[in-house]
Formats: structure tokens, sequence, C-alpha cells
């Protein structure tokens, strides 16, 4: 089966510009509207929560953010300049969301996850599958909204994972799990921000010390991407109460379908019959919180695709295309496991003081060495 | 830019699966519309998040 491949998230690569202003005009006046029809029948916090969206996907897909492959990169051509992009982005919200979290403890919320037996199995897993199927779950939403067909194929397999994911949750966590840890709320704002800087820093330095000596070390478009994704992601916790999240939207979507088509009794299920749960599966996709910034994030995407030009197009095979398939539900299940995915455990988790955040990343990134033989072995 | 049939099947089904939830879902009860900005508001934020466990 010879079909079309993606072309790599290439930092610093741009691809040839081809404003096509009336489309992005035409693309802008929808995107308002859209806009405006939130404010007026929804709720005006879901329309700017909905602009924050198309911010983050037009930056992570301007900037070709790309947190799967600045970690491949790093990895395999010791390249540090997307991973210290990222522990920029990190450092920066954690720097204005921890102090937020402390002074604003009723309106504001941690991303709180509890360490767990599923958090370890699940991140790793992640890890590797997010290297197989080249994309995170922010990744593969602004690839998705680029057009790439790759990740538009993965993202509805995300999504029924991660509907799977949570559906099975209560069975993993009564593996083991201890109650979550917030650095806020039991070291206090100073020591928990002191901490994860330093943590951040540590990582800093190993990145950078790992790197290879003819290696760039920054990266000014990267960087400007971390500087504007912090400030999204303080936004979306000033504005919705809680920090991005990504993978709660793609179960809840594959969640609404499956008991709409009698395949699911959300009643008979631990995780979607709690009152939180059943309440947002009842409402409107347009009152939920990630829903939104994902919709958000896809439409900025699309903005900025107008005016790219198309890739060059490679083929696959379908042994590539079972085992990125794979990937991709592996992707959503495996994110449900470890209480988000590069955005909602390690973005959100960081940066609000939540130590799953910081588990999360140590065994994704051991996930990340074994994906990217997967992903040798079958010259993805 | 030459759309692929792909990228347009996916626009297609995702506004067509968001119309579908916007005309069977519960009607939004505007009096009780949240917060705008739930940092100044004092409540509690009743969202889902990744991290929760519920």
């Amino acid at each position: 089966m010879a079909t079309t491949a993606p072309y790599p998230e290439s930092q610093g690569q741009a691809l040839v510009e081809r404003p096509r202003w009336g489309r992005r005009l035409l693309l802008t006046s929808t995107i308002v509207a859209f806009m405006a029809f939130l404010a007026w029948s929804v709720a005006v916090r879901q329309a700017l929560l909905f602009v924050v969206g198309v911010g983050m996907g037009s930056v992570l897909a301007g900037a070709r953010f790309g947190f799967t492959t600045a970690w491949r990169n790093f990895i395999e051509q010791r390249d540090p300049s997307g991973v210290l992009a990222q522990l920029l982005l990190l450092a920066l919200a954690a720097i204005i969301c921890i102090p937020l979290l402390a002074a604003y403890p009723v309106a504001l919320r941690a991303a709180l996850g509890p360490p767990s037996i599923s958090l370890l199995l699940g991140a790793f897993v992640f890890g590797a599958c997010m290297q197989i199927a080249d994309g995170c779950g922010s990744g593969t939403l602004y690839k998705a909204g680029l057009g790439i067909p790759l990740n538009t194929v993965v993202l509805p397999l995300f999504a029924v994972g991660s509907f799977l994911g949570s559906a099975t949750l209560e069975q993993w966590l009564a593996l083991g799990a201890m109650p979550p840890y917030g650095l806020v709320t039991n070291l206090g704002a100073p020591a928990a921000l002191s901490l994860t800087l330093i943590g951040l820093a540590l990582l800093a330095v190993w990145a950078v010390r790992s790197a290879d000596v003819a290696a760039r070390l920054l990266n000014r478009k990267l960087l400007v991407g971390a500087v504007l994704l912090a400030l999204l992601a303080v936004l979306n916790l000033v504005i919705a109460g809680q920090p991005w999240g990504v993978v709660y939207g793609f179960g809840l979507w594959a969640a609404k379908l499956a008991t709409a088509t009698g395949l699911f009794d959300p009643a008979a299920n631990a995780f979607w019959s709690e009152p939180a749960n059943a309440t947002t599966l009842q409402q409107s996709l347009f009152l939920d919180v990630t829903s939104i910034t994902n919709i958000g994030i896809l439409a900025g995407a699309l903005w900025i695709a107008v005016g790219k030009r198309r890739p060059a197009k490679k083929s696959m095979t379908k042994t590539q295309w079972i085992v990125v398939i794979v990937a991709g539900f592996l992707l959503g299940y495996s994110s449900r496991l470890a209480f988000g995915c590069n955005i909602g455990a390690m973005v959100s988790g960081i940066s609000t003081g939540s130590l799953h955040g910081w588990i999360w990343v140590v065994m994704a990134f051991l996930g990340s060495l074994l994906g990217l033989r997967i992903r040798r072995r079958f010259a993805l | 830019m030459a759309k692929p049939l792909l990228t347009i099947v996916f626009w297609i089904a995702l506004i067509a699966f968001f119309a579908w939830d916007w005309a069977h879902s519960s009607t939004v009860d505007a009096r009780h519309e949240p917060p705008a900005v739930a940092l100044s508001s004092g409540q509690a934020p009743t969202g889902a998040h990744c991290a929760s466990t519920y």
C-alpha cells in the first residue's frame, strides 16, 4: 500500500512560504465567527480558551515546536536545542504558575496525577509510541491540522485509545497507586519553585554536557516558540482554572461516539460514571475545556498550513502503516494510564508542581529509547 | 494549497461530528455560564483534566 508519509518536524528548517492571503482571510473570518458563536451561545470562557488554543496551534506549527523530534534529535544526534527550548518553556511556565497556584488555591488547580504502576507503564509506552507515530499529544494535533497524512490517520486512533484507557483506568490503578503529590500544597510556593527550577537546571546541564561539540545549543525559533507557549499555558490556567491538557478531550470525543452508538454504557464504568465525567459526557463538547483548546490547536495549525507549501511525499509500506496505526492506538491508551501526555503530564505537571510530571519525563524518555529502535527497525 | 482527499475528509468528518454533538447534547444553560476568567472568580474549577483520576 503505497501512500503518503509525513514530513518530519524539521526544527528550524522552514518550509517555503507561499502566503495565500485570500484563503487566510477566509479562514481568519471563520475562526472569528466561531469564536463569536462560542461567546454568544456557549460561554465567554470557552471563546477565550478557543483563542488561546488557536495561539497554541499557530506557535506549535509555526515554530515546528515538536516534543518528539526534539527528544529524537537529542538521542540520535546529540542536538540539545529542542530539549533546551522545552526546559525554557517549563521554567517560564513554572515561574508564573506556581506562585499563582499558591495565591489562588481555590480558583486554580494543579495537574496532579497519582504516582502509580499505571503511570510508570503508561509513560514508558507513550514515550516509545510517540517516536513510532512521529507525534505526541500536541504534535499529533498540530500535524493533523497541518494536513500531514500520518498524523491525520493517527488522531482518531489516538482518541479511541484514550477512551479505552480511561474506561479501564480503574483496573490499572488497582495495581498500585499513591495519592497525587503536589509540591505547592506540600512544600509551599518558594520551595516548590526552587525545586522545580533546580531540577530543570540539572536537566539543562545534562543536555549541554551530552551535546555533540558541533551541535548548536540554541535555536532562536524554538526559543521564541517556548516563550510564547509558556505564556499561552499560563493563560490557559488563568482562564480555565486548570492547566493545559490534550488527551482527556480525545477520550471524551470517542466516549461520546461509543455511547451514542450503544457500544458503551457509561453508567456501568467507574471512570465515566463519576459525576464530573458523566456531566461532561452529556454536555456539548464546546463546554469542555480540553476539547475547545484542542479545536483551537487544529484551527491554528490549519491557519499556518494555508501559508505553507506542501512537503514532498514519500511512500510508506503496508507494514509501516500497521506499525504506526498500532502505535497511534497505544499512544492514546497509554496517555490515560500516564495521566497525560507531554502536555498534560509533562508541561502542565511540572509547571504546576506535580511529582507525577517528573516521573512521566523519566519513563517517557526511557520509552523513547526503545521507540527509536523500533522506528529504525521499520525504517520509519 | 492543493488539499489531498484525506485532509478534506478529516475536516468534514470533524465538523460533522461537532455539529452532531451540538445538536444532540444537553442545551447550554446560558444563565449558569462559567466565569469568563477563573483566576478572579473565587470558584473552584469544574472541568476535567488528563491528570485527574476521579
